[in-house]
Protein backbone atom coordinates (compact mmCIF):
# COMPACT_ATOMS: atom_id res chain seq x y z
CA UNK A 1 0.00 0.00 0.00
CA UNK A 2 0.93 3.32 -0.92
CA UNK A 3 1.39 6.19 1.64
CA UNK A 4 -2.18 8.17 2.27
CA UNK A 5 -2.78 12.00 3.72
CA UNK A 6 -5.14 14.04 4.39
CA UNK A 7 -4.67 17.73 2.70
CA UNK A 8 -7.69 18.95 3.24
CA UNK A 9 -10.57 18.93 5.76
CA UNK A 10 -14.13 20.79 6.21
CA UNK A 11 -16.73 20.85 8.09
CA UNK A 12 -20.28 22.84 8.32
CA UNK A 13 -21.49 24.29 11.57
CA UNK A 14 -23.23 21.65 13.42
CA UNK A 15 -26.87 22.22 14.73
CA UNK A 16 -30.36 22.78 13.22
CA UNK A 17 -30.03 23.73 8.88
CA UNK A 18 -32.91 24.70 6.63
CA UNK A 19 -30.66 23.01 3.88
CA UNK A 20 -30.36 19.62 2.64
CA UNK A 21 -27.95 16.41 3.67
CA UNK A 22 -26.34 17.10 0.11
CA UNK A 23 -25.81 20.96 0.29
CA UNK A 24 -24.34 20.38 3.83
CA UNK A 25 -22.33 17.97 2.59
CA UNK A 26 -21.25 19.96 -0.41
CA UNK A 27 -20.58 23.30 1.48
CA UNK A 28 -18.26 21.05 3.66
CA UNK A 29 -16.81 19.29 0.63
CA UNK A 30 -15.93 22.93 -1.11
CA UNK A 31 -14.11 24.29 2.21
CA UNK A 32 -12.16 21.18 2.32
CA UNK A 33 -11.11 21.73 -1.67
CA UNK A 34 -10.13 25.27 -0.77
CA UNK A 35 -8.12 24.15 2.09
CA UNK A 36 -6.55 21.11 0.14
CA UNK A 37 -6.06 23.88 -2.74
CA UNK A 38 -7.09 21.28 -5.10
CA UNK A 39 -9.33 21.67 -7.86
CA UNK A 40 -12.75 19.98 -8.12
CA UNK A 41 -11.48 18.90 -11.44
CA UNK A 42 -8.74 17.02 -10.06
CA UNK A 43 -11.36 14.48 -7.68
CA UNK A 44 -11.42 10.89 -8.95
CA UNK A 45 -14.05 9.69 -6.55
CA UNK A 46 -16.47 10.43 -4.15
CA UNK A 47 -16.91 7.75 -1.26
CA UNK A 48 -20.21 9.11 0.82
CA UNK A 49 -21.37 8.69 4.31
CA UNK A 50 -25.67 9.17 4.65
CA UNK A 51 -27.93 7.37 6.66
CA UNK A 52 -31.46 8.02 7.58
CA UNK A 53 -31.58 10.22 3.75
CA UNK A 54 -34.43 7.48 2.72
CA UNK A 55 -36.19 8.43 5.83
CA UNK A 56 -36.15 11.67 6.66
CA UNK A 57 -35.80 12.88 3.15
CA UNK A 58 -37.04 10.76 1.08
CA UNK A 59 -33.95 10.37 -0.53
CA UNK A 60 -31.95 7.15 -1.38
CA UNK A 61 -29.47 7.19 -4.22
CA UNK A 62 -27.78 10.06 -2.17
CA UNK A 63 -24.05 9.22 -3.54
CA UNK A 64 -24.86 10.65 -6.89
CA UNK A 65 -27.04 13.31 -5.75
CA UNK A 66 -24.22 14.79 -3.28
CA UNK A 67 -21.58 14.83 -5.97
CA UNK A 68 -23.99 16.80 -8.25
CA UNK A 69 -24.82 19.22 -5.61
CA UNK A 70 -21.22 19.60 -5.18
CA UNK A 71 -20.88 20.59 -8.53
CA UNK A 72 -18.86 16.88 -9.52
CA UNK A 73 -21.40 14.56 -11.39
CA UNK A 74 -19.14 12.57 -13.22
CA UNK A 75 -17.02 11.45 -10.59
CA UNK A 76 -17.69 7.76 -9.65
CA UNK A 77 -19.39 8.04 -6.17
CA UNK A 78 -20.80 5.15 -3.82
CA UNK A 79 -22.70 6.28 -0.47
CA UNK A 80 -21.69 4.09 2.33
CA UNK A 81 -24.32 2.73 5.53
CA UNK A 82 -23.07 1.38 8.40
CA UNK A 83 -25.17 3.28 10.89
CA UNK A 84 -23.06 5.86 12.77
CA UNK A 85 -20.31 5.01 11.72
CA UNK A 86 -20.73 5.69 7.82
CA UNK A 87 -18.45 8.12 6.62
CA UNK A 88 -15.82 6.96 9.01
CA UNK A 89 -16.31 3.07 6.64
CA UNK A 90 -16.38 5.30 3.53
CA UNK A 91 -12.76 6.60 4.43
CA UNK A 92 -11.29 3.28 4.99
CA UNK A 93 -12.43 2.61 1.79
CA UNK A 94 -11.12 5.74 0.30
CA UNK A 95 -8.08 5.15 1.90
CA UNK A 96 -7.61 1.52 0.45
CA UNK A 97 -8.31 3.32 -2.82
CA UNK A 98 -5.45 5.51 -2.56
CA UNK A 99 -3.54 3.31 -0.93
CA UNK A 100 -3.91 0.92 -3.97
CA UNK A 101 -2.69 3.08 -6.78
CA UNK A 102 -6.43 3.29 -7.96
CA UNK A 103 -6.54 6.72 -7.77
CA UNK A 104 -4.42 9.87 -6.57
CA UNK A 105 -6.92 12.28 -5.42
CA UNK A 106 -10.12 10.92 -3.91
CA UNK A 107 -12.95 13.11 -1.51
CA UNK A 108 -14.52 11.47 1.48
CA UNK A 109 -17.08 12.89 3.66
CA UNK A 110 -20.63 12.73 4.80
CA UNK A 111 -24.13 14.66 5.54
CA UNK A 112 -27.40 14.32 7.45
CA UNK A 113 -30.63 15.90 8.69
CA UNK A 114 -32.57 14.67 11.15
CA UNK A 115 -34.24 18.15 12.33
CA UNK A 116 -36.56 18.47 9.99
CA UNK A 117 -38.38 15.72 11.51
CA UNK A 118 -40.46 15.45 15.29
CA UNK A 119 -38.08 13.73 17.47
CA UNK A 120 -40.40 10.33 17.89
CA UNK A 121 -39.61 10.18 14.14
CA UNK A 122 -36.44 10.45 13.93
CA UNK A 123 -35.89 7.88 17.47
CA UNK A 124 -37.88 5.57 15.47
CA UNK A 125 -35.65 5.94 12.20
CA UNK A 126 -32.24 5.54 14.04
CA UNK A 127 -33.75 1.94 15.61
CA UNK A 128 -33.57 1.17 12.35
CA UNK A 129 -29.76 0.66 12.90
CA UNK A 130 -30.96 -2.27 15.66
CA UNK A 131 -32.63 -6.08 14.52
CA UNK A 132 -35.75 -5.54 12.50
CA UNK A 133 -37.23 -9.00 14.28
CA UNK A 134 -36.02 -9.33 17.48
CA UNK A 135 -35.24 -5.67 18.52
CA UNK A 136 -37.10 -3.06 16.77
CA UNK A 137 -40.63 -5.31 17.79
CA UNK A 138 -39.70 -4.73 21.36
CA UNK A 139 -39.55 -0.69 21.22
CA UNK A 140 -35.65 -0.61 21.89
CA UNK A 141 -34.26 2.75 21.06
CA UNK A 142 -30.18 3.40 20.91
CA UNK A 143 -30.55 5.17 24.62
CA UNK A 144 -31.69 1.74 25.52
CA UNK A 145 -29.31 -0.48 23.95
CA UNK A 146 -26.55 1.98 25.97
CA UNK A 147 -28.42 1.85 29.09
CA UNK A 148 -28.00 -1.75 28.83
CA UNK A 149 -24.09 -1.39 28.25
CA UNK A 150 -24.45 0.63 31.61
CA UNK A 151 -26.33 -1.05 33.92
CA UNK A 152 -23.58 -4.07 32.91
CA UNK A 153 -20.99 -1.79 33.13
CA UNK A 154 -22.27 -0.04 36.92
CA UNK A 155 -22.92 -3.80 37.74
CA UNK A 156 -18.88 -4.92 37.21
CA UNK A 157 -17.05 -2.52 37.37
CA UNK A 158 -18.66 0.08 40.20
CA UNK A 159 -18.84 2.72 37.38
CA UNK A 160 -21.34 5.57 38.99
CA UNK A 161 -23.90 8.07 37.40
CA UNK A 162 -21.68 10.70 38.43
CA UNK A 163 -19.16 9.71 36.38
CA UNK A 164 -21.08 9.45 33.27
CA UNK A 165 -22.13 12.81 34.04
CA UNK A 166 -18.37 13.92 33.88
CA UNK A 167 -17.86 12.68 30.71
CA UNK A 168 -20.59 14.95 29.91
CA UNK A 169 -19.17 18.35 31.84
CA UNK A 170 -16.21 17.48 29.78
CA UNK A 171 -17.55 17.54 26.30
CA UNK A 172 -19.12 20.60 26.85
CA UNK A 173 -16.66 22.49 28.46
CA UNK A 174 -14.81 21.63 25.22
CA UNK A 175 -17.80 22.22 23.02
CA UNK A 176 -17.35 26.14 24.34
CA UNK A 177 -14.02 26.50 22.54
CA UNK A 178 -15.53 24.45 18.68
CA UNK A 179 -17.19 27.54 17.11
CA UNK A 180 -18.79 24.73 14.66
CA UNK A 181 -20.12 22.99 17.94
CA UNK A 182 -23.91 22.26 18.63
CA UNK A 183 -23.95 23.29 21.97
CA UNK A 184 -21.27 25.83 23.46
CA UNK A 185 -22.76 26.06 26.54
CA UNK A 186 -21.54 24.76 29.85
CA UNK A 187 -23.25 22.58 31.94
CA UNK A 188 -22.80 20.86 35.40
CA UNK A 189 -22.87 17.45 36.67
CA UNK A 190 -26.27 18.49 38.41
CA UNK A 191 -27.94 19.49 35.15
CA UNK A 192 -27.04 16.00 33.57
CA UNK A 193 -28.30 13.89 37.06
CA UNK A 194 -31.69 15.86 37.10
CA UNK A 195 -32.21 16.05 33.82
CA UNK A 196 -35.21 13.74 32.18
CA UNK A 197 -34.69 9.72 32.40
CA UNK A 198 -34.84 8.82 29.00
CA UNK A 199 -33.42 4.87 29.24
CA UNK A 200 -32.69 4.15 33.14
CA UNK A 201 -30.06 5.12 33.58
CA UNK A 202 -29.17 7.20 31.03
CA UNK A 203 -30.95 10.79 31.41
CA UNK A 204 -31.14 13.31 28.85
CA UNK A 205 -27.65 14.81 29.34
CA UNK A 206 -26.23 11.77 28.68
CA UNK A 207 -27.27 11.44 25.28
CA UNK A 208 -25.50 13.35 22.26
CA UNK A 209 -28.35 15.46 20.38
CA UNK A 210 -30.09 14.65 17.04
CA UNK A 211 -27.91 17.19 14.67
CA UNK A 212 -27.93 18.57 11.07
CA UNK A 213 -24.64 18.98 9.28
CA UNK A 214 -22.00 18.24 6.83
CA UNK A 215 -18.18 16.95 6.88
CA UNK A 216 -15.19 16.48 4.18
CA UNK A 217 -11.77 15.48 3.72
CA UNK A 218 -9.35 15.35 0.73
CA UNK A 219 -7.44 12.50 0.76
CA UNK A 220 -4.04 12.12 -1.48
CA UNK A 221 -1.48 10.03 -2.39
CA UNK A 222 2.09 10.48 -1.22
CA UNK A 223 3.29 12.34 -4.22
CA UNK A 224 0.33 14.87 -4.23
CA UNK A 225 0.63 15.01 -0.51
CA UNK A 226 4.80 16.37 -0.62
CA UNK A 227 3.43 19.37 -3.12
CA UNK A 228 0.33 19.73 -0.08
CA UNK A 229 0.58 22.65 2.35
CA UNK A 230 0.23 20.89 5.69
CA UNK A 231 -0.05 16.79 5.00
CA UNK A 232 -1.66 14.79 7.71
CA UNK A 233 -0.59 10.65 6.99
CA UNK A 234 -2.97 7.65 7.68
CA UNK A 235 -0.94 5.84 9.98
CA UNK A 236 -3.95 3.11 9.79
CA UNK A 237 -7.55 2.78 9.34
CA UNK A 238 -9.11 -0.82 10.79
CA UNK A 239 -12.60 -2.11 10.71
CA UNK A 240 -14.25 -4.79 12.95
CA UNK A 241 -17.93 -6.27 12.92
CA UNK A 242 -19.66 -7.94 15.97
CA UNK A 243 -22.81 -10.30 16.11
CA UNK A 244 -25.72 -7.38 15.38
CA UNK A 245 -28.13 -8.81 18.00
CA UNK A 246 -27.33 -6.48 21.44
CA UNK A 247 -28.15 -10.07 23.02
CA UNK A 248 -25.78 -12.01 21.82
CA UNK A 249 -22.83 -10.17 23.33
CA UNK A 250 -21.10 -12.14 26.04
CA UNK A 251 -20.30 -9.29 28.31
CA UNK A 252 -22.25 -6.44 27.66
CA UNK A 253 -19.94 -4.06 29.68
CA UNK A 254 -17.47 -4.33 26.79
CA UNK A 255 -17.33 -3.76 22.76
CA UNK A 256 -15.32 -6.28 21.26
CA UNK A 257 -15.08 -4.87 17.92
CA UNK A 258 -13.66 -1.60 19.13
CA UNK A 259 -10.91 -3.87 21.08
CA UNK A 260 -10.44 -5.58 17.51
CA UNK A 261 -10.76 -2.50 15.40
CA UNK A 262 -8.01 -0.83 17.78
CA UNK A 263 -5.60 -3.89 17.98
CA UNK A 264 -5.52 -4.05 14.24
CA UNK A 265 -4.87 -0.07 13.35
CA UNK A 266 -2.28 -0.31 16.04
CA UNK A 267 -0.70 -3.25 14.78
CA UNK A 268 -0.78 -1.38 10.96
CA UNK A 269 0.96 1.65 12.64
CA UNK A 270 3.39 -0.36 14.70
CA UNK A 271 2.11 2.19 17.34
CA UNK A 272 0.10 1.97 20.65
CA UNK A 273 -1.94 3.92 22.97
CA UNK A 274 0.39 4.49 24.82
CA UNK A 275 1.72 6.78 21.55
CA UNK A 276 -1.90 8.87 21.09
CA UNK A 277 -1.93 12.96 21.96
CA UNK A 278 -5.23 13.03 21.27
CA UNK A 279 -8.56 11.45 20.75
CA UNK A 280 -12.14 11.78 18.80
CA UNK A 281 -14.38 8.99 19.78
CA UNK A 282 -17.92 8.10 19.66
CA UNK A 283 -19.60 9.65 22.65
CA UNK A 284 -23.37 9.23 21.34
CA UNK A 285 -24.07 8.39 24.98
CA UNK A 286 -21.74 9.15 27.95
CA UNK A 287 -21.15 5.15 29.16
CA UNK A 288 -19.61 5.25 25.24
CA UNK A 289 -16.61 7.35 26.00
CA UNK A 290 -16.19 5.51 28.90
CA UNK A 291 -16.34 1.85 27.36
CA UNK A 292 -14.20 3.27 24.08
CA UNK A 293 -11.32 4.65 26.16
CA UNK A 294 -11.01 1.30 27.78
CA UNK A 295 -11.34 -0.75 24.64
CA UNK A 296 -9.16 1.59 22.72
CA UNK A 297 -6.26 0.62 25.56
CA UNK A 298 -6.31 4.44 27.00
CA UNK A 299 -7.12 2.97 29.79
CA UNK A 300 -7.82 -0.84 32.10
CA UNK A 301 -11.35 -1.89 31.91
CA UNK A 302 -13.02 -0.08 34.62
CA UNK A 303 -10.54 2.54 34.95
CA UNK A 304 -12.84 4.66 32.16
CA UNK A 305 -14.73 6.01 34.81
CA UNK A 306 -12.84 6.99 37.12
CA UNK A 307 -10.63 9.02 34.77
CA UNK A 308 -13.62 11.32 33.20
CA UNK A 309 -14.08 11.77 37.19
CA UNK A 310 -9.83 12.82 37.64
CA UNK A 311 -10.31 15.06 35.04
CA UNK A 312 -7.70 12.56 32.94
CA UNK A 313 -9.47 12.97 29.55
CA UNK A 314 -9.92 16.96 29.96
CA UNK A 315 -8.15 19.10 27.74
CA UNK A 316 -4.47 19.87 29.66
CA UNK A 317 -4.87 16.04 31.13
CA UNK A 318 -3.15 12.75 30.49
CA UNK A 319 -4.76 12.02 26.99
CA UNK A 320 -7.61 14.69 25.97
CA UNK A 321 -10.47 12.95 24.45
CA UNK A 322 -12.74 14.75 22.82
CA UNK A 323 -11.53 18.33 22.54
CA UNK A 324 -13.96 19.55 19.74
CA UNK A 325 -17.00 18.74 22.65
CA UNK A 326 -18.10 15.03 20.98
CA UNK A 327 -20.37 13.93 19.78
CA UNK A 328 -22.51 15.09 23.08
CA UNK A 329 -21.35 19.26 22.63
CA UNK A 330 -20.14 19.36 18.74
CA UNK A 331 -23.55 17.46 17.70
CA UNK A 332 -24.41 13.86 15.93
CA UNK A 333 -25.27 14.38 12.06
CA UNK A 334 -24.90 10.52 11.73
CA UNK A 335 -23.75 10.51 8.38
CA UNK A 336 -20.99 12.96 8.73
CA UNK A 337 -19.27 12.04 12.21
CA UNK A 338 -16.39 9.93 11.10
CA UNK A 339 -15.78 12.57 8.57
CA UNK A 340 -16.20 15.03 11.50
CA UNK A 341 -14.03 13.59 13.78
CA UNK A 342 -10.96 13.11 11.11
CA UNK A 343 -11.30 16.51 10.60
CA UNK A 344 -10.55 17.21 14.03
CA UNK A 345 -7.72 15.30 14.45
CA UNK A 346 -5.99 16.73 11.39
CA UNK A 347 -7.15 20.03 12.83
CA UNK A 348 -5.16 19.32 15.86
CA UNK A 349 -2.15 17.61 14.48
CA UNK A 350 -1.70 20.82 12.46
CA UNK A 351 -1.99 22.85 15.19
CA UNK A 352 -4.81 24.56 14.24
CA UNK A 353 -7.12 24.11 16.59
CA UNK A 354 -6.72 27.36 18.55
CA UNK A 355 -8.06 27.26 22.02
CA UNK A 356 -8.78 23.74 22.02
CA UNK A 357 -5.87 22.96 20.47
CA UNK A 358 -3.56 19.79 22.67
CA UNK A 359 -0.28 21.44 22.53
CA UNK A 360 2.27 19.12 20.77
CA UNK A 361 -0.23 16.90 19.46
CA UNK A 362 1.67 14.55 16.59
CA UNK A 363 0.05 11.56 17.04
CA UNK A 364 -3.94 11.26 16.96
CA UNK A 365 -6.95 8.74 17.12
CA UNK A 366 -10.65 8.57 15.58
CA UNK A 367 -13.07 6.07 16.66
CA UNK A 368 -16.60 5.60 15.02
CA UNK A 369 -19.42 3.17 16.10
CA UNK A 370 -22.01 2.09 14.35
CA UNK A 371 -25.41 0.81 15.31
CA UNK A 372 -26.17 -2.16 18.69
CA UNK A 373 -21.77 -1.94 18.82
CA UNK A 374 -21.78 -3.85 15.58
CA UNK A 375 -19.67 -1.77 13.50
CA UNK A 376 -16.35 -0.22 14.65
CA UNK A 377 -13.76 2.58 12.92
CA UNK A 378 -10.71 2.67 14.15
CA UNK A 379 -7.98 5.07 12.27
CA UNK A 380 -4.86 6.74 13.23
CA UNK A 381 -3.15 9.57 11.82
CA UNK A 382 0.31 11.94 12.32
CA UNK A 383 2.53 14.34 11.42
CA UNK A 384 5.91 14.74 9.82
CA UNK B 1 -31.53 -23.56 3.42
CA UNK B 2 -31.61 -27.18 5.00
CA UNK B 3 -34.86 -28.61 6.32
CA UNK B 4 -34.29 -28.59 9.67
CA UNK B 5 -33.62 -24.94 9.72
CA UNK B 6 -35.40 -22.93 11.74
CA UNK B 7 -36.45 -19.77 10.30
CA UNK B 8 -37.12 -16.43 11.47
CA UNK B 9 -41.24 -16.79 10.79
CA UNK B 10 -41.42 -20.29 12.30
CA UNK B 11 -39.86 -19.04 15.30
CA UNK B 12 -41.91 -16.36 16.14
CA UNK B 13 -44.96 -18.85 15.16
CA UNK B 14 -43.60 -20.77 17.87
CA UNK B 15 -43.51 -18.28 20.66
CA UNK B 16 -47.21 -16.84 19.89
CA UNK B 17 -48.04 -20.44 21.19
CA UNK B 18 -45.09 -20.42 24.22
CA UNK B 19 -42.52 -22.20 22.81
CA UNK B 20 -38.56 -20.91 22.79
CA UNK B 21 -36.70 -22.90 20.24
CA UNK B 22 -33.15 -22.70 19.56
CA UNK B 23 -30.76 -24.69 17.27
CA UNK B 24 -28.16 -26.91 17.84
CA UNK B 25 -25.17 -27.33 15.13
CA UNK B 26 -25.18 -31.40 14.44
CA UNK B 27 -21.38 -31.31 13.56
CA UNK B 28 -19.51 -29.42 17.18
CA UNK B 29 -22.81 -29.07 18.77
CA UNK B 30 -22.78 -25.29 19.33
CA UNK B 31 -25.99 -23.73 20.65
CA UNK B 32 -27.22 -20.51 18.68
CA UNK B 33 -30.55 -18.77 18.61
CA UNK B 34 -32.03 -18.77 14.80
CA UNK B 35 -31.95 -18.27 12.07
CA UNK B 36 -28.11 -19.05 11.44
CA UNK B 37 -27.30 -20.87 7.84
CA UNK B 38 -23.96 -21.32 8.99
CA UNK B 39 -22.24 -22.58 12.55
CA UNK B 40 -20.34 -19.34 13.35
CA UNK B 41 -18.45 -22.02 15.63
CA UNK B 42 -17.62 -24.18 13.16
CA UNK B 43 -18.99 -23.68 10.17
CA UNK B 44 -20.96 -26.67 9.41
CA UNK B 45 -24.36 -26.75 7.77
CA UNK B 46 -26.57 -28.93 9.78
CA UNK B 47 -28.78 -27.70 12.36
CA UNK B 48 -31.44 -29.67 14.89
CA UNK B 49 -33.85 -27.62 16.42
CA UNK B 50 -34.05 -27.66 20.27
CA UNK B 51 -36.48 -26.61 22.86
CA UNK B 52 -35.43 -23.65 25.38
CA UNK B 53 -36.46 -24.36 28.93
CA UNK B 54 -37.50 -20.13 29.07
CA UNK B 55 -35.61 -19.83 32.34
CA UNK B 56 -32.50 -17.66 33.04
CA UNK B 57 -31.62 -14.22 34.34
CA UNK B 58 -31.11 -11.07 33.92
CA UNK B 59 -27.74 -10.00 32.12
CA UNK B 60 -28.87 -6.47 31.90
CA UNK B 61 -32.17 -3.93 31.88
CA UNK B 62 -33.26 -0.87 31.50
CA UNK B 63 -36.39 1.11 31.14
CA UNK B 64 -37.44 2.73 27.79
CA UNK B 65 -39.30 6.00 28.89
CA UNK B 66 -38.38 7.63 25.74
CA UNK B 67 -40.16 5.34 23.25
CA UNK B 68 -40.08 5.30 19.23
CA UNK B 69 -43.48 6.82 17.40
CA UNK B 70 -44.68 3.08 17.06
CA UNK B 71 -44.07 2.18 20.82
CA UNK B 72 -45.46 5.84 22.64
CA UNK B 73 -48.14 4.29 24.20
CA UNK B 74 -46.26 1.83 26.11
CA UNK B 75 -43.76 4.02 27.67
CA UNK B 76 -42.22 3.29 30.20
CA UNK B 77 -41.42 0.04 29.46
CA UNK B 78 -38.74 -2.22 30.73
CA UNK B 79 -36.45 -4.52 28.15
CA UNK B 80 -34.17 -6.90 29.47
CA UNK B 81 -30.66 -8.94 27.56
CA UNK B 82 -31.61 -11.99 29.79
CA UNK B 83 -28.80 -15.35 29.58
CA UNK B 84 -30.90 -18.85 29.70
CA UNK B 85 -30.29 -21.66 31.65
CA UNK B 86 -28.91 -23.18 28.13
CA UNK B 87 -26.26 -20.64 27.45
CA UNK B 88 -27.93 -18.32 24.87
CA UNK B 89 -29.36 -15.11 25.38
CA UNK B 90 -32.33 -13.07 24.02
CA UNK B 91 -33.34 -9.51 24.77
CA UNK B 92 -36.97 -9.15 25.97
CA UNK B 93 -40.42 -7.19 27.69
CA UNK B 94 -40.17 -7.56 31.10
CA UNK B 95 -43.52 -7.71 32.31
CA UNK B 96 -45.05 -8.26 35.82
CA UNK B 97 -41.87 -7.12 37.64
CA UNK B 98 -41.65 -3.54 39.32
CA UNK B 99 -39.16 -1.22 37.88
CA UNK B 100 -37.53 -1.10 41.44
CA UNK B 101 -37.10 -4.76 41.55
CA UNK B 102 -35.25 -5.04 38.56
CA UNK B 103 -31.68 -6.02 39.13
CA UNK B 104 -28.43 -7.73 37.32
CA UNK B 105 -28.92 -11.92 38.41
CA UNK B 106 -32.74 -11.68 39.04
CA UNK B 107 -34.02 -15.19 38.22
CA UNK B 108 -36.87 -14.61 34.87
CA UNK B 109 -38.94 -17.09 32.86
CA UNK B 110 -40.41 -16.75 29.38
CA UNK B 111 -43.56 -15.57 28.56
CA UNK B 112 -44.96 -14.73 25.38
CA UNK B 113 -46.42 -11.43 24.47
CA UNK B 114 -47.82 -9.69 21.65
CA UNK B 115 -46.96 -5.95 20.69
CA UNK B 116 -48.37 -4.17 18.01
CA UNK B 117 -50.14 -7.53 16.51
CA UNK B 118 -46.93 -9.28 16.27
CA UNK B 119 -45.22 -12.12 18.89
CA UNK B 120 -42.59 -10.91 20.86
CA UNK B 121 -40.24 -12.26 23.87
CA UNK B 122 -41.66 -11.12 26.97
CA UNK B 123 -39.95 -12.60 30.62
CA UNK B 124 -42.08 -12.53 33.82
CA UNK B 125 -41.30 -13.40 37.44
CA UNK B 126 -39.65 -16.90 37.13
Amino acid sequence: MRRVAVIGVGVTKFGRHERTSAELFAEAAADALADADIPASRVQALYYGNVVGGETEKQLHTGPQAASVLGIPTVPTTRFETACASSHAAFRHAVMEVGSGASDIVLVGGGERVLNVPTADSTEYFAYASDASWEQTLGLTFPGVFALVARAHMHKHGTTEEQMAAVAVKNHKHGVLNPKAQFRKEITLETVLTSPKVADPLKLYDCCPFTDGGAAVVLASEDVARRARRPIWVLASAAASDWMLIGDKRDLSRVPATERAAATAYRQAGIGPADIDVVELHDCFTIAEIVATEGLGLFEPGVGGPAAEKGWTSLGGKIPVNPSGGLKAKGHPIGATGAAQICEVVTQLRGDAGPRQVEGARRGLTHTLGGNTATVLVSLFGRD
Amino acid sequence: MTESTVTLGRFFEQVRDGALTAIRCEACGALAVPPKELCPECGARRWEPVPLSGEGTIASYTIIRVAPRGHADDAPYAIAAVRLREGVSLLGRVVDVPFDALAIGLPVRFRPIVIKDHPAIGFGPA
